[in-house]
Parts: C-alpha cells; structure tokens; sequence
C-alpha cells in the first residue's frame, strides 16, 4: 500500500513538473524594419 | 541586426527576410524579453523598425495611471491604446482572466525617416486570440 501510494505521488510530481506551462509572456515578435541591406 | 537581437536578454531565436524586411522574433519562456531593448538594439545596429507587433498572453490590470494594460510578466504591463476592442476587456481589469492578444507596440510616426524609440509603449490590439 506504501510502494502504491509512493508511486502514485512521484507520478503526480512529475505531471506538475513536466506539465507545459501556459503562463503569461510575450509569446512572438514580428518587426518590420527599412533600411536593411 | 540578427546579432544584435540575438544577444539580447530572452531572446531565443531571430529570424530575418531581407525580402520584405520582417524580423520574426521568438522569445524564450522565461519571460525576460524587453521590447523597448529590442526597438534600441535595432536602432543601434543602424536600421529604422517600421512597426512592432507582439503576441502575448497575460492578465488584463489597471496601471498606476489607471489605464487598462495587459501584464505579461511580475514587472512589465503595456497600458493599451484605447479601441473598442481594449474597451471590450476593461471588466476583466484584476480578475482571473488570461487574455491572448495581437497588437501593434510600435509604429514608426509618418513623415519621420528615423525616430528614436520612445518607451513606454502602448498596445493597439489588433486581434484578441483567447480568454480563459
């Protein structure tokens, strides 16, 4: 019951931990730029 | 100018059509990329930027000035230009909400060859992609 409980929660763990993170942040960038050579 | 942006704080990629003179920028996730050093580092390598346009994901809050702004990070909001669009999304002011928007952050003035970026920038939003 232990080895079980051990294992769910290392689970749970690494979900939080390698769950993609939709967070707030400048997602892009585009420029339009003249006189570029 | 690919160097440039390339060395700037949270800048993960920088791609440039000499074509049609677009600078696609791609920011890392760890969210401390600036545009206004992005606008000075292009200046400073001796080209005019045009215009600016983000996307961006973040809570819509009132700044000091009371204006509604997008905060996409602790420390960095951009207060928008007021639109019907930005009107749209005043009651979201300090709740929950996280918003993705399109926006214009800079457009050189017309009738000026060069021009000296001038920070803040405010966000004329262009499109709204999401609210959850």
């Amino acid at each position: 019951m232990q080895t079980i409980r051990n294992r769910l929660a290392m689970i749970a763990l690494l979900g939080v931990m390698f769950a993609p993170v939709d967070q707030a942040q400048i997602k892009h960038i585009e420029m339009r730029v003249e006189g570029m050579t | 100018m690919k160097q440039h942006l390339g060395r700037q704080s949270g800048v993960q990629k920088v791609e440039v059509s000499l074509l049609d003179g677009k600078v696609d920028i791609t920011p890392k996730e760890d969210g401390q990329i600036d545009p206004a050093g992005l606008l000075k580092a292009t200046y400073d390598s001796g080209v005019s930027v045009a215009e600016m346009d983000i996307t961006a994901r973040g809570k819509i809050v009132r700044d000091a000035a009371g204006d509604v702004a997008l905060q996409v990070a602790p420390n960095r909001a951009f207060a928008f230009v007021s639109n019907d669009l930005s009107k749209g999304l005043e009651a979201l002011a300090s709740t929950a909400t996280e918003v993705t928007i399109r926006g214009q952050l800079y457009k050189k003035p017309a009738g000026k060859r060069k021009t000296e970026a001038s920070p803040p920038l405010r966000l004329l939003i262009l499109e709204i992609q999401s609210k959850e």
